[in-house]
């Protein structure tokens, strides 16, 4: 039974061939889609790659609100705090801009300060189950309080702290108002997660009122009129003329933590003994 | 036994009666008022009563979640072993696995609506979508996978007397026992997605640097699949020793045990070269020091070696496997304690462990976010022990109404013991 030198008859009918044609054209188109289509993970890469430009979204877009910070003139006043927490009714126990005393790799000292970083590859957004946070067209990373959830994934996936829940309702004054401002937006309900927003209400109204936030004080963020030494710069980076591309152009910079791809929309000058 | 009987109901045995059960129903009872006062405490004053902090924004809660989910994962793979593999000796675990999953997946339902800041827009992740989001793709996957295992679990709630007058909803049973099958291949795919998003939810994360990694959504899939058959099988042998009856043939709740010890092997297997990468060779500035934050500040290693390693993975494993041990029905259900037990204190160790470490964020060298601290508040403990008795209560009532083991086997190779 066992014949070992049974020959083995291959019968193709054309049916049989239809089929492996049918097969491989298959598998092509789908391997075509899956590398290279439109629809793959790499097409964003590709289209990055042929456009020149690192950064995405960047190509065609007229504004990208950004901010300088100068470490070598920051002297650690903390009036960029309280002036947010004024105008933007946040309380002490979840400021939205920190400052804090540093030291560089060689010893000296300096204050490092942080706002929201308005990551155009924002960890936040991309983890928010129901899009309660986005980056709008010009860069801003804007928050729906009426849309979250509150379940604190954002706050998780933030590499740079700048996120707070609401774990109470804040039903008292605001220590901060009316010494170092007026609240001009609402105050946000228990069970939330806030952020800084670059004053986006300053930036929306100016823009309607013709001004240019960065160079117009009405339509800048508030930690950057308030700023007794100018550490701050805000204005558009897609735009050379504005005072922080400006800024940007003449100091050496950096952002934070580059090395995870967030690109952050705030650059800082490090101090002159160096980082 | 093999006679094949009309489709009856069962005859109606009283809710409560003896001593026993009813000292069993009391501390139930106890437990959902401790549930219902926390969870009071809870949705009036808001979050501010647990001890979590932004530092550490997930904490006990999630870990219920996470390991509710896991060990409900015995519903998938039953399902899947007896509709999609054909291997009819299982088929009468699959009633029992599919209402554990459906308390699993109900309890872990049910700690998120405490653990989100505002549970009235629990429905949120349904009508707004971030297709990008793993947890709104776990959102839609276990709403999905619930129903999928409520209308699988519907003909048995069919059999209930309640239904004797309503011939149609037998029908309707029937045609739905007969899509069994397909529902059971759906389970399972959306299943194998989500207990893995599961990881993934901390996997995907770069700015933590003992989360970010492929393993991630591998090991916790890997854990549900060994531990949820396990934990279906633990339940049928409690059940036994409560009823004092046998129900499941021993050599069934065996070879799930074997297959269960066989998961936990894999998933050990997983976890050694996870540990070799990024523990003892990766060794990339980020893990180092966030290991050795641990190790200095909390007992990380302890919990790791002892409570998912030895406890967990080695214990459960020679339980299941070793020949001489896997006979006694204690031994199983111990095993399948200790391998539950094991995910658990892995989804705290993974949670909480990965929270507490400070991130670094600042160009200069001193300053460092505040590290988290960590344990879990009164109120916390309230809606856990809650959670406890919501589930406990289901399973009770569930067993003790439902035709969880169906008495005549349609498998006449099904050996009565």
């Amino acid at each position: 039974m066992a014949g070992a030198n049974k020959r083995v008859e291959l019968e193709l009918t054309r049916r049989d061939l239809l089929k492996v044609a049918g097969a491989a054209a298959g598998s092509a188109a789908v391997a075509y889609t899956v590398t290279s289509g439109p629809l793959s993970p790499f097409a964003e890469l590709r289209r990055r790659q042929q456009s020149g430009t690192d950064t995405p979204h960047e190509e065609a877009r007229p504004i990208h609100w950004g901010m300088a910070i100068d470490l070598e003139k920051c002297i650690g006043c903390n009036y960029c705090t309280w002036a947010c927490s004024a105008v933007n009714d946040v309380f002490p126990d979840k400021t939205w801009n920190i400052v804090v005393p540093e030291r560089t790799p060689s010893g000296a000292g300096f204050f490092f300060s942080r706002p929201c970083l308005h990551c155009q590859e924002a960890p936040c957004v991309e983890v928010c189950p129901v899009q309660a946070t986005w980056v709008r067209e010009d860069g801003l990373v804007m928050m729906d309080y009426d849309r979250c959830i509150g379940c604190r994934y954002c706050e998780v996936a933030c590499p740079y702290d700048a996120r707070k829940f609401n774990w109470e309702e804040h039903t008292a004054e605001n220590e901060f108002i009316p010494t170092w401002g007026i609240a001009e937006v609402e105050r946000r309900p228990r069970g939330v997660v806030e952020k800084c927003t670059f004053c986006v209400q300053r930036i929306d109204r100016g823009l309607e009122l013709g001004l240019t936030p960065g160079v117009d004080r009405e339509a800048t963020p508030a930690c950057v009129n308030i700023c007794p030494v100018g550490a701050r710069t805000f204005g558009n980076l897609n735009d050379p003329a504005s005072p922080v591309s400006r800024v940007i152009e003449d100091h050496p910079n950096l952002r934070l933590r580059e090395d995870l791809g967030t690109e952050p929309s705030v650059y800082y000058i490090p101090p002159k003994e160096g980082l | 036994m093999s006679i094949v009987a009309p489709e009856t109901t069962l005859p109606r045995r009283p809710l409560v009666g003896s001593p026993r059960r009813l000292a069993w129903m009391a501390f139930l009872l106890i437990c959902l008022i401790v549930g219902g006062a926390a969870a009071y405490q809870v949705f009036t004053k808001g979050l501010v009563v647990t001890n979590l902090t932004d530092t550490v924004p997930w904490g006990l809660w999630i870990t219920i979640d996470l390991s509710a989910i896991a060990l409900g994962a015995g519903a998938f793979t039953l399902s899947a072993v007896v509709y999609v593999f054909r291997l009819s000796r299982f088929r009468s675990m699959v009633r029992l696995a599919l209402l554990i999953g459906i308390i699993g997946y109900t309890s872990a339902m049910l700690t998120l609506l405490a653990d989100i800041g505002r549970p009235d827009r629990f429905w949120h992740p349904w009508v707004y979508w971030n297709v990008h989001s793993v947890l709104w793709e776990i959102t839609w996957a276990i709403s999905l996978y619930l129903s999928v295992m409520l209308v699988e679990f519907a003909p048995v709630l069919a059999e209930l007397s309640l239904f004797d007058r309503w011939p149609i909803v037998r029908r309707l049973a029937h045609l739905i026992h007969k899509a069994t099958p397909a529902l059971a291949l759906v389970g399972m795919l959306i299943s194998l997605i989500h207990q893995s998003s599961l990881g993934a939810t901390y996997g995907i994360l770069k700015a933590r640097p003992i989360w970010f990694k492929p393993n991630m959504p591998i090991l916790f899939i890997l854990s549900a699949i060994a531990a949820g058959p396990a934990m279906t099988m633990t339940a049928a042998i409690i059940l036994e020793w409560v009823t004092r009856r046998r129900t499941v043939p021993l050599d069934v709740l065996r070879t799930i045990a074997r297959f269960s010890g066989l998961g936990l092997l894999g998933y050990a297997y997983v976890k050694l070269w996870d540990l070799a990468v990024v523990a003892y060779y990766g060794r990339t500035p980020g893990s180092e020091s966030a290991f050795y934050f641990l190790n200095q500040l909390t007992p990380y290693g302890f919990g790791f070696w002892f409570g998912e390693v030895i406890l967990g993975i080695v214990l459960p494993v020679l339980l299941f496997l070793a020949p001489g041990l896997n006979r006694s029905r204690s031994n199983l259900a111990l095993g399948g304690v200790l391998a539950a037990l094991g995910v658990a204190i892995n989804r705290w160790n993974v949670t909480v462990s990965g929270l507490v470490v400070p991130l670094s964020y600042s160009p200069g060298t001193m300053y460092q976010p505040p590290a988290g601290v960590y344990w879990p508040s009164l109120a916390e403990w309230g809606i856990a022990v809650g959670v406890l008795g919501y589930a406990l209560l289901v399973f009770t009532l569930g067993a003790r109404v439902l035709p969880l083991f169906p008495r005549r086997s349609r498998d006449p190779l099904q050996p009565e013991r």
